[in-house]
């Protein structure tokens, strides 16, 4: 009887130490709450995700424990009166400057009907897939939209631009025929020139090139999507592209005039160890140039008495090489963060900005070069665009 | 250099609109003009009296762009083309082997029309470009 007594404790034993093991090695966060939220069990991933360990951990409140769940596990309650189960996905926890997403799940437990066990899992890494994908597949519509497009919409556009080419010339006193027509109606081209200028049709007309010209290039931009790169990337120094786009930044007319621009200090920390990068420079260029014109736009938002700062880092990650963009400008909140690489998003006032900017360089970098772009930015933290390019085997 | 009147240039476009601002121009920097909206009509301009110059969409009703310049190339082998179009657009191999190059093709809109002018007259063997 003694005997059979000790061999149900050891098999007790062996089966809860095996259970022990079983919800340790468990890739999610598992811990066992009762009816008051109180835990009495907490697995070795909750000991790491929250560096509480498990002897600390038991007898207090979850919720205390694990503050980013907190709305959830305080629903352990009435999960278990209830006996049903809740589920919350993609839930957002954000530490300093990194996100990651969770699913939660709280499932009472049946056989011990005062308890229920909750489940927590990493899924950035599936989040992040799906949003590349999303956003992949957006580019493609916007590419295959703009390939059918270009065509009938350049038509007209070629009409308005050349016609109002037209126009100007045909106004024009150098041109013999005019002359001759002006006569033979008998006003002076002259006169006609003086009264078209005050009445300001000159600059109306001037008004319809440069109204074409924005639409053409918004074509043009949006034709990007569908073009495959076609120039071979060849092995270069990312730290000279980067400065070279900087330079072309420099000497940009626009951003000349660009007060803040003027005043912004770049700094410029390169990893002088990191080894050439295979890309197409012109793209890479465009890329740099785009993220720096970014950010002066981002810091002309600020008042006086702030120093305009971007800084430009280069640094090798394993395989990778990696740019970083940051600026000290006003960030920006989650709903821009989450949609600033979607094509036509913009912040800028009509005109100044397509929303195919960084949409163009998502593709630059995810289609052509194999790399990841990602921004981290918080409103009053500056932004930081992280370019990562595989240092073999791109494109 | 040669006088741009005796420089001739077929426009061959669908679209009314841009036949008219092309041949405005181009009349008005001095060359004959002749202007036709389909690639067929086009072949019958151009058995009657070859231009210097042929202008061509890409896209057009019936024969298109590339069919009338590789005809008009076993007839009249003098003409020399410039295609106009709206979208993008990579020469085929034998258009390339045949002389063509990325200059021949200009992406409708033209921003700057002067810039149509010196094409046309460089084509012509004129010195303007």
């Amino acid at each position: 009887m003694q005997r059979r007594l000790q061999e149900s404790v050891d098999e007790i034993t062996r089966l809860r130490g095996t259970l022990g093991e079983v919800i340790d090695s468990l890739p999610s966060l598992i811990l066992v709450v009762d009816r008051d939220g109180v835990v009495e069990q907490w697995n070795r991933r909750v000991e790491q995700f929250s560096g509480i360990a498990a002897d600390d951990a038991l007898g207090r409140q979850a919720a205390m424990l694990l503050p980013q769940f907190a709305g959830h596990l305080s629903c352990c309650t009435e999960v278990i009166e209830q006996r049903t189960s809740l589920a919350a996905t993609k839930i957002l926890v954000q530490s300093g400057q990194e996100r990651r997403f969770y699913d939660l799940r709280i499932m009472p437990l049946e056989a011990a009907g005062n308890r229920a066990v909750v489940q927590i899992d990493d899924i950035t890494e599936q989040v992040r897939i799906e949003e590349l994908m999303m956003q992949t597949e957006k580019m493609m519509m916007v590419g295959s939209l703009a390939a059918g497009m270009a065509h009938e919409i350049n038509n007209p556009l070629g009409a308005i631009l050349q016609h109002a080419q037209n126009i100007e010339r045909r106004f024009s006193p150098d041109l013999p025929a005019n002359r001759d027509a002006a006569n033979s109606v008998g006003i002076s081209l002259e006169l006609l020139g003086a009264y078209l200028e005050k009445r300001g049709i000159t600059r109306f007309i001037e008004h319809i090139r440069e109204a074409g010209t924005r639409a053409s290039q918004i074509i043009t931009s949006m034709l990007q999507f569908s073009v495959k790169g076609e120039v071979q990337p060849r092995e270069v120094d990312l730290s000279q592209v980067v400065d070279q786009a900087i330079d072309l930044a420099s000497n940009d007319y626009g951003l000349k005039k660009n007060h803040v621009f003027r005043s912004v200090s770049i700094v410029r920390d390169y990893d002088r160890s990191l080894p050439l990068v295979p890309l197409v420079v012109s793209e890479i260029q465009r890329v740099v140039l785009n993220m720096v014109m970014n950010a002066v736009q981002a810091l002309s938002a600020e008042g006086a008495g702030h120093q305009p700062l971007i800084t430009v880092r280069t640094r090798r990650e394993g395989e990778q090489a990696l740019l970083a963009i940051e600026d000290n400008g006003p960030g920006m909140d989650e709903i821009t963060r989450h949609r600033i690489f979607e094509p036509f998003f913009t912040t800028k006032p009509v005109g100044v900005g397509t929303g195919l900017g960084l949409s163009i360089s998502y593709a630059i970098i995810t289609k052509h070069h194999q790399g990841t772009i990602e921004v981290l930015s918080n409103p009053g933290q500056g932004s930081c665009f992280l370019i990562r390019l595989p240092l073999i085997g791109a494109a | 250099m040669k006088d741009s009147a005796a420089v001739s240039v077929l426009i061959v476009d669908d679209d009314l609109m841009i036949r008219e601002c092309l041949v405005a121009f181009l009349e008005d920097e001095g060359y004959q003009v002749k202007a036709c909206s389909r690639a067929e009509d086009a072949l019958k301009v151009i058995a009657e009296n070859p231009p210097a110059v042929c202008l061509t969409d890409m896209r057009l009703p019936g024969m298109n762009g590339e069919e009338l310049i590789r005809t008009v190339r076993a007839v009249a082998p003098g003409v020399r083309f410039l295609i106009h179009t709206g979208g993008c657009y990579e020469l085929p191999d034998d258009l390339v082997e045949a002389g063509m190059n990325a200059e021949d093709v200009l992406l409708k809109p033209i921003h700057d029309l002067s810039r149509l002018a010196r094409l046309v007259s460089a084509r012509a063997g004129m010195l303007r470009e």
